[in-house]
């Protein structure tokens, strides 16, 4: 589903990824491991289409497609959902009357029919119930005064609402008590798909316990530098990842 | 050339505003407070109008009297607060040139909201008396594109309440003056939403004092500007005692040529302990040909206080609009949203629902436009 | 004559024109005539012996002024300046010495040794005979060679007026223009001296140049002109003025700085003015009113002012940054106090011209006494200043309930992709942030300082090493008297 070849991208002018190679088929649950300022950001942004991100060299093909020809809205609409690890707070729009908007004009996109305001609640409902997302949350405003919890569990919601194709989770882990992470970590494995793939980015194991990969990648200075089974997991843990990236150079 | 006012004043009185304009004449730059909107320039060659404009009032509900300035015999209430409270230069021209307009005084507790509604060409005077412990929503409506001059005085008593919404749309070429003089006695409670789309020259002058303790001011506006539009809210805003409070949120989105202007300053005198006093001013800029002003000011004469105020102008945030974008949510679409989301809490200061939803649609309209 | 008197005689004729006229001290010969006119600015560029091309700037000048109307739109209030009943020029080599320190106030004395200014230094600043600046004077010479070998050129203006023309003349009016406003005018009429530093192209100024190391330190300036020119590359800090009241029959204080930055250059400009404020009263007091303004041309410029105000019956002051070039930075950091009776109305204009500028003001306001204290800035962004950046943020502390806190901020912005944020606070100390204090045996006033200084912290960092301990003194005794 996902072919990267030689991805090379610089931000502000800085090489970040220098020559980075992936391919992830559908059905599969890929995860990125890396120190940081490896460029795991980068990756997930680039991937998601953020300005400011310049593909210098290589490619993404995205079910054949080049990905990076095309806007951030239309890459949603086809499928590639980024569960962010810092969520934006945007006053004055409520999270139902975002998730109606975003869901509509995915739908518009592809030439579905758009859900009606209670079609979209309903839906909404249901799948928010299970990732404990309040119905106070759904009224306020966008992520505005969300707990760290409260954000992650809104990206997994969107998630679930989206059904896409290639779902990247940027540190979803990130900031999450074992209690949080339990609950991201099942909705996660709820959308587990044959049609579906993931690519997990986490710093650390202890995510992978829990959403467990079909391949681990780790990412050191740019590049993908060793690559395994869910034991590197382990062995990340055991050695650390400066002995990893000696290991493998 | 007039030489007296059909209007309740003294001749002295009368006197007194028709020198205090002739003396100071049409504000240009120059002057400070009109910096940002040469009165003088707009004019061009036309001269302030000394007509008369028009005013029309909804179906009067219980509890509210009402006097036609126009009229002879003006009650006593009328004759006392007429041309009593802070003048300017403007308001010295509306008193001294208007021959008409509406005097209203509240005895008790209205609930069902007032429309008063001010049209045509020329100057006019509005009185708008709260008696103790009255209360009333006004919602004042602007129509047609002559040039205009209101002078409005507004008298709160104690615990006296009132919501003032005004809705002041689009108006091409249009010169359309309106200053507000008000005092709020103590426990008295003053809130406010302004809804502006500008005009050639189109400026909101407000002179609150808070007179009692607890007294209240609590304004917001917003504004949507296109092509040529400009439009100025100046605020000056007087603790006069203490322990009162003041909230300012006002919202600005041009585009096109236009200027958005907000001068808001506030006073707090000597002595006046326990005032509290916020004021927030944010305006988009859509494009490079398009301006925004703001002037926060504060001048603050006593230390047992807390005042603040923030002002920013900028473009749309770009985390929030790549995290729309990454939802599937159209460039275009997204700006909308966002630029939308950006006046909304200007607008959350509008106490009923209906009005509110006029507002909303107002800008919904203007934006779409 | 007897041997002696011959002696005595060549001794005081080596020393130069500084005892032109003999021993005693001619006053009518020594300034100029009382009153301001042509010729007064003819006698000024006569005493220095300045090249024509001097004199006729100096004269346009002048009648540029006459034709010109004070301003009054500042919220500070004064007694009308006479204009014609002052000295303008009064030539400072002539000032007459004291012998020894017990002919100096003794109130001055106290601030300087609470200040913690070594006696050397206390003497040249109080005015008193050479024998003791000696130390001053050797340590200045080798400070010269050190600059001399990197290239830097740093005189008083007069000089640079004689020995580098071509630099003056390049520079001079191009930042604050002649006819800029009443008081720039009059300076560019009637400026005494000042100082000059132009630093070349790449050079990174060896040490930080200070006024108190300028020969004639102890004199004080009425109308000073400086002018820095930091050409492409460089860098220079800047200190002005220094920490010790400086008393002074000059009730006027109008000067110009103008800095200019090439390309990839950086000048820091420094000040702590402590200019005597007058009386408990409100008597006496000087009246500091000066127009200071750096235009970033080059592309990655930067100029940052640095103020720490606390002296001045009356200030007027907004350093100001045009950025002008792309990628430019300006910088106002602000600490202005004012206390007993005076009145400060002082703050900065950013004016974005360039691409990508950025600018970034701190201002830090204490009022007390009946003082009165305003903020006053201006931020302007032009139509074609793409992504410009402002972060402004003003912060009032009133002490007792008689005096003022004011803030005039001017945001206009002509570009949609331009960023402009400002916020103000007005608070005051809390009494039980006092009583904590106390309560860990810190007395009324040392408290009140330590609070206040951590008000000041975000501007008091900024000062170089050696303005910034003494800066932190002298908050603390500006402010004596304000409690309780």
């Amino acid at each position: 589903m996902l072919e990267i070849k030689n991805l090379h991208v610089s931000v502000g002018g800085k090489e970040i990824l220098k020559g980075l190679n992936l391919s992830i088929a559908a059905g599969q649950v890929h995860a990125i491991m890396g120190p940081n300022g490896s460029g795991k950001s980068t990756l997930s942004y680039v991937l998601a289409g953020r300005a400011g991100y310049d593909v210098n060299q290589g490619s993404i093909t995205y079910n054949g497609e080049d990905l990076a020809a095309l806007p951030p809205e239309a890459r949603a609409a086809k499928g590639v959902f980024l569960a962010m690890q810092y969520p934006v707070e945007i006053p004055g729009v409520t999270t139902m009357m975002f998730l109606k908007s975003a869901l509509n004009a995915q739908r518009r996109s592809r030439g579905e029919s758009e859900l009606d305001a209670i079609g979209v609640l309903k839906t909404v409902r249901r799948k928010a119930a299970a990732l404990n997302v309040s119905e106070d949350m759904l009224k306020r405003a966008l992520n505005v005064g969300f707990s760290g919890g409260e954000k992650k569990r809104l990206e997994i919601l969107q998630m679930s609402l989206f059904e896409p194709k290639l779902a990247i989770l940027d540190e979803t882990d990130s900031g999450l008590d074992i209690d949080a992470l339990k609950l991201v970590a099942e909705g996660v494995n709820a959308l587990r798909d044959p049609s579906r793939a993931m690519l997990v980015i986490t710093h650390y194991q202890r995510l992978l316990d829990y959403i467990v990969p079909d391949r681990i990648h780790v990412l050191a200075g740019g590049r993908i530098v060793a690559e395994g089974g869910k034991e590197l997991a382990l062995e990340l843990e055991a050695k650390g990842y400066d002995q990893i990236v000696k290991d493998a150079a | 050339m007039k030489t007296a006012s059909a209007l309740a004043l003294t001749p002295a009185r009368w006197e007194q505003a028709a020198s205090h304009f002739r003396s100071a004449g049409v504000p240009t730059r120059r002057v400070e407070d009109w910096k940002y909107s040469d009165l003088a320039k707009a004019l061009g060659d036309t001269a302030l109008s000394e007509a008369t404009a028009s005013w029309k009032l909804g179906k009067l509900p219980a509890g509210v009297e009402m006097f036609d300035l126009a009229e002879a015999n003006a009650p006593d209430w009328v004759k006392t607060h007429l041309g009593s409270l802070k003048e300017t230069t403007l308001s010295a021209a509306s008193l001294a040139f208007a021959d008409g307009g509406v005097a209203l005084r509240v005895t008790g507790a209205v609930e069902t909201p007032l429309t008063l509604e001010f049209s045509g060409k020329g100057n006019l005077r509005a009185l708008i008396v709260l008696e103790k412990n009255a209360a009333l929503t006004l919602v004042e409506n602007l129509s047609g594109s002559e040039q205009r001059n209101v002078g409005v005085e507004i008298i709160l008593g104690a615990n006296a309440q009132l919501h003032h919404v005004r809705l002041a749309p689009a108006a091409a070429g249009a010169i359309q003056i309106e200053e507000v003089a008000m005092t709020v006695a103590r426990d008295a409670v003053y809130t406010a939403h302004y809804a502006s789309f500008g005009g050639k020259l189109s400026r909101l002058e407000l002179d609150i004092a808070l007179e009692g303790a607890n007294a209240q001011a609590h304004l917001s506006g917003v504004s949507v500007l296109h092509g040529d539009s400009h439009a100025d809210i100046t605020t000056r805003l007087s603790h006069a005692v203490g322990n009162t409070q003041s909230t300012q949120l006002f919202k600005k989105v041009a585009g096109g040529k236009s200027r958005a202007v907000y001068q808001g300053k506030v006073t707090v005198t000597q002595g006046a302990n326990g005032s509290d006093s916020r004021q927030t001013a944010k305006a988009l800029l859509l494009g490079n040909q398009a301006e925004a002003d703001l002037k926060p000011e504060l001048e603050i004469f006593a230390d047992d206080v807390k005042c603040a105020h923030g002002a920013a102008v900028g473009d749309l945030d770009a985390d929030s609009l790549f995290y729309l974008r990454a939802r599937g949510i159209p460039e275009s679409d997204a700006r909308d949203l966002l630029i939308h989301a950006f006046l909304e809490d200007a607008m959350a200061g509008i106490a009923r629902d209906d009005l509110r939803d006029q507002v909303r649609t107002a800008v919904n309209e203007a934006l779409a436009s | 004559m007897s041997s002696a008197a011959i002696e005595t005689k060549e001794t005081v004729a080596a020393l130069g024109e500084k005892y032109k006229y003999g021993f005693v001290t001619d006053i009518e010969m020594t300034r100029a005539p009382r009153g301001l006119s042509e010729d007064t600015v003819r006698y000024i560029s006569a005493a220095k012996n300045e090249p024509d091309w001097m004199l006729e700037w100096r004269l346009a000048a002048y009648r540029r002024w006459v034709q010109m109307k004070e301003p009054n739109w500042a919220r500070v209030h004064y007694p009308k300046i006479d204009y014609q009943n002052a000295y303008y020029y009064a030539a400072p080599k002539n000032t007459p010495l004291k012998q020894s320190l017990d002919e100096v106030d003794p109130k001055l004395l106290e601030t300087y040794n609470k200040l913690g200014i070594p006696l050397n230094e206390q003497m040249a600043l109080a005015g008193v005979a050479v024998d003791a600046v000696f130390d001053s004077v050797s340590v200045a010479t080798t400070f010269k060679a050190k600059l001399n070998e990197a290239g830097v050129i740093f005189c008083p203006f007069s000089e640079a007026v004689r020995d580098h023309p071509e630099l003056v003349k390049k520079y001079l009016g191009t930042v604050v223009p002649v006819t800029d406003n009443y008081f720039a005018t009059l300076n560019s009429a009637v400026f005494s001296d000042g100082t000059f530093v132009y630093v070349p192209k790449g050079v990174r100024c060896p040490m930080e140049l200070s006024t108190y190391f300028r020969i004639n330190a102890s004199e004080t300036g009425q109308f000073e002109r400086t002018l820095i020119v930091a050409d492409e590359g460089s860098y220079v800090s800047y200190l002005e003025g220094c920490t010790a009241p400086k008393r002074d029959e000059n009730q006027l204080h109008a000067a110009v700085v103008e800095l200019v930055t090439l390309e990839a250059a950086e000048i820091k400009y420094s000040t702590v003015q402590n200019w005597y404020p007058g009386d408990e009263n409100g008597l006496g007091g000087i009246y500091n009113f000066v127009t200071k303004r750096g235009d970033c041309r080059g592309d990655r410029s930067k100029i940052s002012w640095t103020q720490v105000e606390t002296g001045s019956a009356i200030t007027w002051k907004y350093p100001s940054c045009i950025l002008r070039g792309d990628d430019s930075v300006g910088e106002f950091y602000s600490i202005a106090i004012a206390n007993h009776y005076q009145q400060a109305d002082t703050g900065t204009k950013m004016i974005h011209l360039g691409k990508n500028t950025r600018s970034r003001i701190i201002s830090k306001g204490i009022s007390a006494g009946k003082a009165q204290n305003t903020y006053r800035g201006l931020v302007s962004v032009h139509a074609k200043a793409e992504n410009a950046r402002n972060f402004t943020q003003c912060d009032s502390l009133l002490m007792g309930g008689n005096c003022g806190a004011h803030t005039v901020p001017y945001i206009e912005s002509r570009n949609s992709s331009a960023r402009i944020e400002h916020e103000a606070t007005t608070s005051k100390i809390a009494e039980d942030q006092l009583f904590y204090c106390q309560a860990r045996g810190l007395g009324a006033e040392e408290a009140v300082a330590l609070i206040v200084n951590g008000f000041c912290k975000e501007v008091l960092q900024q000062l170089p090493m050696e303005f910034a301990v003494e800066a932190q003194k002298l908050v603390g005794i500006s402010l004596e008297g304000s409690v309780g």
